[in-house]
């Protein structure tokens, strides 16, 4: 059964089903794709039972013949760092679904981008096939624009289009990349395939060319990532998409530049990106450091939490930029796999702690008090206990503490990158304090103090909000408390990778 | 390449020579005399009446248009007549189709009224 | 001269004794059943398009690369046959929906048609010609049908204007063009594209005067900077149909000429003529996008982005050196035929409603007509790039071509270009979807457009989704036309 195909196109189907409802049965609409979003989790969840968890190369391939004329073929396949991220995906996707079902405005054309956003991210994910990557990689902009411009807030068609303009440009100077590395294998045996491109390295050696190519994919991922100085659509973006899409677009979309960084960037141009590791290291630390004092000025919920992205997608970069500079110099192997351990652990903790950031601020603002500003609240965790519970979790998750999933990943990170690169490592664990003290001086100021008396009748988490929370609040905790199950699959693709890398 | 240049500008200057000749002989040569009918329009021996820029009546355009096709028509039936034994029942038919085009013409403008004189 | 050499020319042949049919028979159909002389064009072009197809079957069967006949004038091979099918292309679908354009808006419907089809049999004429004689005749046998076709709502002060602007600029170019060609003959002694290579010797000045006029009138057919100015007036007071037509069929064949005129008689040992198309490919894609972002009208619009869309196909003779670069031209032409034709359609659906050609007089139209707005959608990512629609594809292989020649510089140029052309393409987008419509009410699409529209959709879609059937008959396009 071609497990990876099926889950790949269940949403597309999903979507196709959508076209053809009346627009009116919007219950049966919400219903229908929330079952697609269902069963293609449960699809990637037997993924897992088939997954040879000995094996660090890339398994489970589905391919066939798409466009031979010019070696493109449709080629799907998973090792350790996608499945994880698959698994995140399709979840997140059902929970986001299941949130939106308050959405009245247009419901079938929201649910129908929905589905087609989830095939998109999942083939980023699953394609061995440059040009299959590149198809998906676009896929994910066009319902993302549709669902920040239809159902966003007030400054919504700004901030689509500059989410649009900007991720464009940077997958463009992609394609150029690609192309560069496809006409680099010899002629009649040019191909698209990613397996054998890796294997090739066809522009190594060639100087300018492998620059260029590198600084193609770097602006592609890194607009997506996004790192310092390349963040300034995110904001805009976050704050105004819908609750739903923000959840999607910081659990999944982001990791999508760093998942190019992990499996393109690191084992295409190992000496390029070697040379400039440091460059992007001391990025990722203006990241680390200019993402939390930011955050920390915000009186807006929704963009404090948008650039705590900035600050926590730091850490990855600075991971990643570690293991590269890590690159021809085996007594660091170790290190360098356990900073990507920690890379591919914080794109996870990432997705789920902030999916779960802005659905609670979603359920506050978008229901019940329409209003975000950390101002406005106080003393809210007397008023709604369950959600003050849920809320102080994510947020001590965010911020690292011990015994949630926050503190694995940012643990291995700091460990693994402070005997590559010290001193970037001391700098962004400066960050960490920051964090820590907007995290806890945001609890204080809606949680904690006095109870705001517009607020003292709001009623509580109901059984739909509670679903769609307590879900990652318990993945908060279990891998928090017991991460070896995920890291023994992540490390596969960690240990492969810096075996290559050596 | 220089000599190319030289080869267009000396085709240039012949060929300006060429319109200029002719009418610089005439002004020199010519005999002149002015008399006041000579600025009058030539109008094939009558005396001109009305303004030269009277509005035609916009039929006389399709007149006039039907008038050229059938007239340059011709000029293709001459040759054509010189080669015809040569050619044989290729070129026959050739210019029967030619023919049936242009009558389908005809037929067009006829039908349409553009040879009614209203 | 050989009657069996005619067999090559049945598509023109069969078009053009439609094209007399038509007219003859409208001198006979009353007013109310002019109608079935738009379904006879929509039918005729379907004998045409089979005969190209059976005659490239011929070609293979007889594993000639093509043949040339009446003294080289004339070529039929597969190159010439994938334009005359886009070209004809271009005709039915113009034609289908001028079905449900014209009546009510002219009397004259049978001459609309018959233009069109002596329009289509030009298109076809181009795309074989050989000769610098059958060339200049068969582009001024296109250009006179559509000045006509341009300007033919007399009472529209509008097309007034489009007709007789795009008629001086067409006659000018073309002069210069004339011009040029009898340069080449001068310098040659011989008006065959396959002579001229040959005997053009070390190029100097004359070479290259004679090139760069003869420029000027391909320039004019396919929107080149700098003979592009007719373009946003023409395309903005043209009948919409026409202008769609304008916009495919001309501009297509255009380039086939080029081609052919440029890969067959201009040696590029002796002329480096890619260097100079690389200069005006920059200029063509730049301009065309610059001026683009700020119009409001969707029909100007559209006619910026084609100009700047002939932009990004002179990437590929710039690029000639790749094998990707013919096969990208081919390609894109026929992603263009479908998503060009599809955005004007919809326009034609959209002005319908609201009487306007203003962008934002199209608010709401998603919420009037869902599947209207949808097929807009595609049609504008598709002209933007973006996947999995034929404008991406088509993109991929002309980038690719650049790539392949060295051209980054160009490739980079284009990668701005899009994604400067993605703000006014999203723009309608914003409009269809993003805004809240003027007037509520689902909104009539007439039965002639509603199938245009489907051809378009899925011909961009598939094309983009399954490129394979089309890549491999222009991979063959290419190797018969440049060895």
């Amino acid at each position: 059964m071609p497990i990876l195909t099926i889950t790949l196109f269940l949403p597309l189907l999903g979507a196709l089903v959508v076209l053809f409802l009346p627009r009116e049965d919007a219950d049966r609409i919400r219903r229908v794709t929330l079952g697609f979003a269902l069963a293609t989790f449960v699809a990637s969840l037997l993924i897992l039972p088939r997954f040879e968890y000995g094996r660090r190369e890339i398994q489970l391939i589905e391919q066939a013949a798409w466009i031979p004329a010019v070696g493109i073929q449709y080629k799907v396949g998973v090792d350790g760092l996608s499945l994880v991220l698959v698994l995140l995906t399709t979840l997140l996707t059902v929970l986001s679904v299941l949130y939106s079902f308050r959405e009245h405005h247009r419901v079938k054309e929201y649910n129908l981008l929905f589905l087609l956003l989830e095939t998109g991210m999942l083939g980023v994910f699953f394609a061995l096939d440059f040009f299959l990557f590149y198809v998906f990689w676009e896929l994910t902009l066009v319902p993302m624009y549709f669902l920040i411009g239809i159902w966003g807030g007030p400054r919504r068609e700004y901030a689509a289009i500059k989410f649009f303009l900007y991720t464009l440009v940077g997958s463009l100077a992609m394609l150029l990349g690609i192309l560069l590395l496809y006409f680099h294998l010899p002629a009649g045996q040019r191909t698209f395939d990613v397996l054998e491109i890796l294997r090739q390295r066809p522009l190594a050696g060639t100087g300018l060319l492998a620059q260029l190519a590198f600084w193609g994919f770097f602006l592609s991922f890194a607009i997506k990532v996004p790192m310092w100085p390349f963040h300034t659509w995110l904001p805009d973006a976050h704050v105004e998409a819908p609750t739903a899409g923000s959840v999607i677009l910081a659990a999944i979309l982001l990791k999508l530049g760093t998942y190019g960084f992990v499996r393109f960037s690191l084992p295409l141009f190992p000496e390029v990106f070697h040379q400039h590791a440091l460059l992007v290291a001391g990025l990722a630390v203006v990241g680390v450091i200019y993402g939390a004092l930011v955050a920390m000025a915000q009186t807006d919920l929704k963009k404090l939490v948008a650039y705590s992205s900035v600050n926590h997608m730091g850490y990855v970069m600075l991971a990643v930029a570690a293991a590269a500079y890590a690159y021809g110099r085996p007594e660091l192997a170790d290190a360098a796999a356990t900073a990507l351990n920690g890379a591919t652990m914080e794109m996870l903790a990432h997705g789920i702690i902030t999916g779960a950031l802005f659905l609670v601020v979603g359920v506050i603002y978008d229901d019940r008090t329409h209003t975000r500003g950390v101002e406005d609240f106080g003393g809210l965790w007397a008023v709604l206990p369950k959600y003050g519970a849920v809320s102080i979790t994510a947020m001590f998750a965010s911020l690292g503490l011990p015994g949630l999933m926050g503190f694995v990943a940012e643990f291995l990170i700091f460990v693994g990158s402070f005997s590559i690169i010290p001193v970037f490592t001391a700098l962004a664990a400066l960050g960490v304090v920051i964090t820590a003290a907007f995290f806890l001086w945001t609890i204080q100021r809606i949680f904690l103090g006095p109870t705001n008396p517009r607020w003292a009748h709001l009623p509580d988490l109901d059984r739909r909000e509670m679903w769609t929370l307590v879900p990652l609040v318990v993945l908060m905790v279990v891998f928090g408390v017991y991460p070896k199950p995920l890291l023994d699959i992540i490390n596969l693709t960690s240990s492969q990778l810096v075996a290559m890398l050596r | 390449m220089p000599l190319d240049w030289a080869y267009v500008a000396v085709f240039a200057l012949v060929g300006a020579g060429m319109a200029a000749l002719p009418l610089g002989l005439v002004w020199l040569l010519a005999p002149r005399s002015h008399y006041p009918q000579k600025r009058v329009a030539y109008e094939s021996g009558i005396i001109p009446f009305g303004e030269a820029w009277s509005q035609f009546h916009v039929r006389y355009y399709l007149f006039g248009l039907a008038f050229l096709l059938f007239d340059i028509e011709v000029i293709y039936i001459y040759p054509w007549a010189v080669v015809l034994r040569e050619l044989g029942a290729f070129a026959f038919v050739e210019m029967l189709i030619f023919l049936g085009v242009l009558g389908v013409g005809l037929a067009y403008a006829w039908k349409k009224g553009a040879l009614e004189w209203v | 001269m050989n009657w069996a050499d005619l067999r090559w020319l049945v598509p023109e042949l069969v078009l053009s004794a439609a094209a007399v049919l038509l007219l003859v028979a409208d001198l006979f159909t009353p007013a109310e059943r002019k109608r079935w002389l738009g379904w006879f064009a929509v039918a005729s072009v379907v004998p045409a398009a089979a005969s190209a197809v059976i005659l490239l079957g011929d070609l293979q069967a007889l594993r000639s690369p093509g043949v040339r006949i009446f003294s080289d004038t004339y070529t039929l091979d597969a190159f010439a046959v994938y334009f005359k099918l886009v070209a004809l292309g271009a005709v039915a679908l113009v034609s289908l929906v001028s079905l449900e354009y014209f009546p009510g808006r002219t009397p004259h419907l049978g001459e609309v048609f018959a233009l069109l089809l002596f329009a289509g049999v030009g298109l076809l004429l181009m795309a074989s010609a050989s000769d610098l004689i059958l060339l200049l005749l068969s582009i001024e046998f296109v250009s006179l049908s559509s000045y006509l076709l341009a300007g033919f709502l007399k009472r529209d002060p509008k097309s007034n204007e489009a007709g007789v602007k795009y008629f001086l600029y067409g006659a000018a170019t073309t002069g210069v063009m004339a011009y040029g060609f009898s340069l080449l003959y001068g310098l040659t002694g011989s008006t065959s594209l396959y002579d001229i290579g040959p005997r053009l010797g070390q190029a100097g000045p004359a070479v290259y005067l004679a090139v760069g006029m003869a420029l000027a009138g391909f320039g004019f057919k396919v929107s080149m900077v700098p003979f592009h100015q007719w373009t946003p007036d023409v395309y903005e007071g043209a009948p919409t149909p026409i202008t769609a037509f304008l916009s495919v069929g001309p501009k297509a064949a255009g380039f086939a000429a080029l081609v052919r005129t440029l890969s067959v008689g201009i040696p590029l040992e002796q002329v480096n003529w890619p260097l100079l198309l690389a200069a005006l490919s920059a200029l063509t894609m730049t301009v065309g996008n610059l001026l683009a972002l700020v119009q409001r009208n969707l029909k100007r619009m559209l006619a910026y982005s084609s100009i700047a869309h002939a932009g990004y196909v002179l990437m590929a003779l710039a690029a000639w050196r790749s094998p990707w670069a013919l096969q990208g031209l081919l390609y894109y032409l026929l992603a263009y035929l479908f998503m060009n034709l599809g955005a004007f359609f919809v326009a034609m659906v959209a002005a319908d409603a609201t009487g306007s050609d203003e962008i934002p007089d199209h608010a709401g139209l998603s919420q009037r007509a869902p599947w209207v707005a949808a097929a807009m959608a595609v049609f504008m990512l598709s002209l933007t790039g973006i996947p999995p629609t034929a404008g991406f594809f088509g993109k991929f292989y002309l980038f690719a071509a650049a790539v392949d020649a060295g051209l980054l510089w160009l490739a980079a140029l284009a990668v701005a270009n899009s994604v400067v052309s993605l703000y006014y393409y999203v723009g309608v987008l914003r409009a269809l979807y993003l805004m809240p419509p003027a007037t509520p009410g689902p909104l009539p699409v007439p039965a002639g457009l509603r199938a245009g529209l489907l051809v378009a959709l899925v011909g961009t879609l598939a094309a983009g989704l399954y490129p394979q059937p089309v890549v491999l008959f222009v991979e063959t396009a290419r190797r018969l036309l440049t060895g």
